[in-house]
C-alpha cells in the first residue's frame, strides 16, 4: 500500500453570489474524473470501519473498488443491494456522523467521500438512462398496505413488492415522497430525483394511492379486515411545535412546515406558473438550530429576503445542523444568533408582526441528551426588528392515525412504540421512521424501514 | 383523476360541482370539506361539502369565483377532471337533539350549510334559518334551504358601517324574543365577520353559537400550521379540530381575520371577500 492521500476532492458549487438568485442544486456533483481520483483514496481497509459506520450496511470497500476498477454499473448493484435510494442518500446523509465518520482516513482528518461517491454513481445511472430492476419473486398472494410514502415507506415497499408480495402505498398528499418532497428543497435535493425513486417503486409493481388520508378513508382496522395481510406505518413526523409565546400567530409568523410546504411541495418559488403563493418580507428570524432551520433560512434568501437571521438558543457546537449545510448558509449570507430565544412577538398596529421579543440565554448543566441546557439570564431582554418569522422546532408525529387506533401503544411523544424490529403492539402492524423515533434522519427511516420488512417478509410466508 | 360529472350556475359567480370522488363521497359527513387541485401546477384549496351520494361515489360543493383558482374552476365543463380532490377533512358538525336551532349562513354557507341542517332535522330540531345576501339575485338556494327549515327568513342588503346587516337586525328581534321563545343554539356559516358579529351577540344570552371557520389552509391533514388559531387560549387546527368551534370560545379573532387575507393582495376580485375591521384593507 502507498502512502495515504489526504486531499479529499472537492465537489464543484454553485458560486454564493449565483446560488442566492436561483433554486438549482448547490454542489453540482463529481465529474467521471473527480470521482476516479477520490475513488482512488480509498485504501480498501481489511476492517470495514466505514461499513460500520453506515446504518444500512453499504458495503463500502466493494462499491469503491468496482469504482476503482472503472466498473461503475457493478458499483451500483453493490449500493442497490442494501440502499434503494442512493441518489438521495449520497445527497443528504450526515455522512461526517456516519460512514464518514468512521472511515479511517478520518483519523488523518481526510476521510474518503463516500457520500460524494454515492451520488456519483446514481447521478451515472441515471444519466444511462438504464435503471436495472431486480428479478420479483413469484406472487405470493399475500396484500401488504404501506401508509406514508416516505423514505421508510418506500424502502418497505419495494423489498416486499421484490418478495412477491402485492404492495398498496396510501398518501395523504398529492405527491409521493414523504419529506423529500414537502421539505428538502430543490436546491439541496432536485425533485426530479425523488420522484425517479418512486417510480421506480411503482415499476415494481407497487400501487400507490395518493389522496388517501388513513385514519380519514380507510381507518387501520378497515385495512386490516378487509384486503390487506399486514401494514407498515411510516407517517412521519409532521406536527409541526411552536413557541407558545404571545404573538406567535400574528400574520407572516409561519411554521416551518408551512414556508417549506409552500416553496418546495408547491413550488411558490415559480409563482405564478404554480398557483401557490408565499409571501416574504425583508428582515426575517428564523427560529431553531437543526436542518429544517437551514433549509427555511436559504430558502428565505431566495426569495428575496435581505437579511435573514437564524436564531438559536444553544451556540454552534450544539447546533443539530449538517456541518455541511451551516457553511453553505453562511457562505449565502446568513446571520447567526446564538445564546438567544424568542419570548414575545410584536404587531405592527395591524396584526402583522413588526419585532421580536428576546432574551439572552447561557449554557447551564447537561441534560438528559448530553447537551447542556441553555438558561436564561435574567434581565437580559432586548428586542429586534423583523417582518417573517419561521418557527423551525421540530415535530412530533401527527396523531390522526393513534387517535383513530385505540389499541396501538404510543409514547407520551406521540412516537408509535415498536420492538427493534418495527412490531408495534398491534397485531399484523410493523412502524417505523419518523412516527417512531419521532424525528431523525432518511438513512435512519430506510434502515429501520428494511428491518420491518424483513420481519413482514416471515410474517407473511408462515 | 377527479372527473367533474356535474356543474351548474347557482347565481352570477357562484357554481355548484359535482365531482366523481367515490372514496370521499363514502366517508362524508355534515359540515366537512375537501381540499382539491385544478391541475399539477395548482394550489390545494378548501371547499365545504354541499352534498354527497356514496351510492353515485359523487360529492357535491359550492363556490364563488373571487380569485384565481376559483375562476378557473369556473371555466370547467362536466367530463373535464380535477388533477386531486381528497377528503372529507375536518371534524363533523356536531349534531343532536338541541330544540330550536337558529341557522345564520351568507355566502356559499346557504348551500355549504344544507348537511348540516338536514342532519339536524333528522334530530327532530326545529329550525329557524336566516340567509343574508346583498341582493335578491345573489340569494340562492332558498328553495333548498326552505326544504330543511321550519322557517326560512330571507336579510337582505349590504353591511352597514357598523356591520348591521338585516341578519342581525333579524337576529336582534329573535333575541328579544327569546324567553318566549327559546333559541337553544345557533349555527353560522358565512363570512368571518358576520360569524363574529353574530358570536357577540349571542354571548350574552349564552347560548351556544357554532362557527364554521376558514382561515387559510394548505395541507388539510394538521402538517402545515397554517390554520392554527387560538380557542380558549390554546392553539388550535381548524382543519382537524375544527372547522366548527364554539364561536364564543374563539379569541384573536382580530389575528385570525388578518391572517385570512395574508394574500388579498394577490388576487383579482377580492372586495366580496373584504370584512369589516380586517386590518390587511
Ligand atoms: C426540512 C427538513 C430537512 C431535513 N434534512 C435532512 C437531511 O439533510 N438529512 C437527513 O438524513 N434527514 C433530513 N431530514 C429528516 C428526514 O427527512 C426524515 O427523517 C425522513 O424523511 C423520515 O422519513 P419517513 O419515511 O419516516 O417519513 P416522512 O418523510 O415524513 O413521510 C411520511 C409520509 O406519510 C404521509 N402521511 C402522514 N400521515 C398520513 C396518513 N394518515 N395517511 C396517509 N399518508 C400519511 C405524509 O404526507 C408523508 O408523505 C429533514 C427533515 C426536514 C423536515
Ligand atoms: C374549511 C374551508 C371551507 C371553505 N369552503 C368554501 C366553500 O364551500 N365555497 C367557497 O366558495 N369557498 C370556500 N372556502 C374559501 C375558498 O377556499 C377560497 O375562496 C378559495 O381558496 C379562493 O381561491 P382563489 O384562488 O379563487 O382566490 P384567492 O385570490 O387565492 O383568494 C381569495 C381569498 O380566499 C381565501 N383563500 C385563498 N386561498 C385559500 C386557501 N388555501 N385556504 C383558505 N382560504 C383561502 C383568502 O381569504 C383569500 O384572500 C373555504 C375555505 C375553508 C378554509
Ligand atoms: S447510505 Fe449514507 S451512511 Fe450509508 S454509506 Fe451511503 S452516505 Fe454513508
Ligand atoms: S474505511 Fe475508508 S479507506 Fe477504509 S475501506 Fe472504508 S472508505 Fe476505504
Ligand atoms: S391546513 Fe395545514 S395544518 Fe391545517
Ligand atoms: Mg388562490
Amino acid at each position: 500500500k502507498g502512502r495515504m492521500n489526504l486531499n479529499r476532492v472537492e465537489m464543484p458549487k454553485q458560486e454564493p453570489e449565483d446560488r442566492r438568485r436561483n433554486f438549482d442544486e448547490v454542489a453540482t456533483g463529481y465529474t467521471y474524473e473527480m470521482a476516479m481520483e477520490e475513488a482512488s483514496r480509498c485504501i480498501q481497509c481489511k476492517k470495514r470501519n466505514c461499513q460500520q459506520g453506515c446504518p444500512v450496511n453499504i458495503d463500502i470497500p466493494d462499491f469503491i473498488k468496482h469504482l476503482q476498477d472503472g466498473n461503475i454499473e457493478a458499483a451500483s448493484r453493490v449500493l442497490k443491494a442494501k440502499t434503494s435510494l442512493p441518489g438521495i442518500c449520497g445527497r443528504v446523509c450526515p455522512q461526517e456522523l456516519q460512514c464518514e465518520n468512521s472511515c479511517t482516513l478520518n483519523k488523518k482528518g481526510a476521510p474518503v467521500a463516500i457520500g460524494r461517491l454515492e451520488r456519483f454513481i446514481a447521478d451515472w445511472e441515471r444519466s444511462q438512462g438504464a435503471v436495472s430492476t431486480p428479478e420479483i419473486a413469484p406472487s405470493t398472494g399475500k396484500c401488504v398496505a404501506v401508509v406514508g410514502t416516505g423514505p421508510s415507506g418506500l424502502t418497505v415497499a419495494s423489498d416486499l413488492a421484490i418478495r412477491g408480495h402485492q404492495v398498496t402505498m396510501f398518501e395523504a398528499l398529492h405527491v409521493a415522497g414523504g419529506v423529500l418532497m414537502y421539505g428538502i428543497p430543490e436546491f439541496r435535493l432536485p425533485k426530479e430525483i425523488v420522484q425517479r425513486e418512486v417510480q421506480y417503486v411503482a415499476s415494481l409493481g407497487v400501487d400507490i394511492q395518493l389522496d388517501t388520508v388513513i385514519g380519514i378513508n380507510y381507518s387501520l382496522d378497515e385495512l386490516l379486515n378487509t384486503k390487506y395481510h399486514a401494514v407498515y406505518l411510516a407517517t412521519g413526523a409532521g406536527l409541526p411545535q411552536f413557541l407558545r409565546v404571545p404573538g406567535e400567530n400574528l400574520n407572516m409568523v409561519y411554521s416551518a412546515n408551512e414556508f417549506l410546504t409552500r416553496t418546495n411541495l408547491m413550488k411558490a418559488y415559480l409563482y405564478p406558473e404554480y398557483a401557490t403563493p408565499v409571501k416574504m418580507g425583508k428582515k426575517v428570524a428564523v427560529i431553531g438550530g437543526g436542518n429544517v432551520a437551514m433549509d427555511s433560512a436559504r430558502c428565505a434568501v431566495r426569495l428575496g429576503a435581505q437579511e435573514v437571521y437564524v436564531v438559536y438558543r444553544r451556540t454552534r457546537q450544539e447546533m443539530p445542523a449538517r456541518l455541511e449545510e451551516v457553511e453553505n448558509a453562511e457562505e449565502e449570507g446568513i446571520h447567526f444568533h446564538f445564546l438567544c430565544n424568542p419570548t414575545g412577538f410584536i404587531s405592527d398596529g395591524r396584526n402583522n408582526v413588526s419585532a421580536m421579543e428576546l432574551i439572552r440565554m447561557k449554557l447551564g448543566e447537561p441534560d438528559a441528551s448530553g447537551r447542556r441546557r441553555p438558561v436564561p439570564i435574567e434581565g437580559s431582554e432586548y428586542t429586534m426588528d423583523v417582518d417573517t418569522v419561521i418557527v423551525s422546532l421540530g415535530t412530533s408525529p401527527n396523531p390522526l392515525i393513534s387517535s383513530t387506533t385505540p389499541d396501538l401503544e404510543t409514547s407520551r411523544w406521540g412516537t408509535v412504540v415498536t420492538d427493534e424490529r418495527g412490531k408495534t403492539s398491534k397485531a399484523r402492524v410493523w412502524a417505523g421512521g419518523d412516527i417512531v423515533s419521532g424525528g431523525a434522519t432518511v438513512i435512519s427511516a430506510m434502515g429501520e424501514g428494511r428491518r420491518a420488512a424483513s420481519a413482514m417478509h416471515e410474517f407473511l410466508s408462515q | 383523476m377527479f372527473p367533474i360529472v356535474a356543474h351548474e350556475e347557482l347565481a352570477p359567480k357562484v357554481h355548484r360541482m359535482s365531482v366523481k370522488a367515490p372514496i370521499v363521497a363514502e366517508k362524508s359527513k355534515p359540515g366537512q370539506f375537501v381540499i382539491l387541485i385544478v391541475d399539477e401546477k395548482g394550489e390545494r384549496v378548501p371547499f365545504t361539502i354541499s352534498g354527497w351520494d356514496a351510492s353515485k361515489g359523487t360529492v357535491d360543493f359550492v363556490y364563488i369565483e373571487v380569485g384565481k383558482t376559483t375562476c378557473r374552476l369556473g371555466s370547467l365543463k362536466p367530463g373535464d377532471q380535477l388533477a386531486h380532490f381528497v377528503g372529507p377533512l375536518g371534524k363533523p358538525a356536531e349534531i343532536d337533539h338541541y330544540g330550536h336551532v337558529l341557522a345564520v349562513a351568507s355566502g356559499y354557507g346557504a348551500s355549504a350549510i344544507l348537511p348540516v341542517l338536514k342532519a339536524l332535522k333528522e334530530k327532530e330540531n326545529r329550525i329557524t334559518t336566516i340567509l343574508q345576501a346583498p341582493d335578491r339575485e345573489r340569494a340562492f338556494g332558498c328553495a333548498e334551504l326552505e326544504e330543511v327549515s321550519d322557517r326560512l327568513v330571507l336579510a337582505i342588503g349590504t353591511p352597514g358601517e357598523d356591520m348591521t346587516v338585516s341578519a342581525t337586525r333579524l337576529l336582534r328581534k329573535l333575541l328579544a324574543n327569546h324567553p318566549q321563545n327559546p333559541i337553544h343554539r345557533v349555527i353560522v356559516m358565512g363570512s368571518l365577520c358576520l360569524m363574529r358579529v353574530i358570536s357577540e351577540m349571542t354571548r350574552p344570552y349564552a347560548i351556544k353559537t357554532m362557527v364554521h371557520l376558514t382561515p387559510l389552509m394548505v395541507d388539510g391533514t394538521g402538517m402545515c400550521g397554517a390554520c392554527r388559531l387560538s380557542v380558549k387560549g390554546n392553539n388550535r387546527f381548524a382543519c382537524v379540530h375544527g372547522p366548527e368551534f364554539d364561536g364564543h370560545e374563539v379569541d384573536g379573532w382580530d389575528v385570525l381575520m388578518a391572517r385570512r387575507c395574508t394574500y388579498a393582495d394577490e388576487s383579482v376580485l377580492q372586495q366580496s371577500f373584504q370584512c369589516r375591521g380586517c386590518s390587511q384593507w
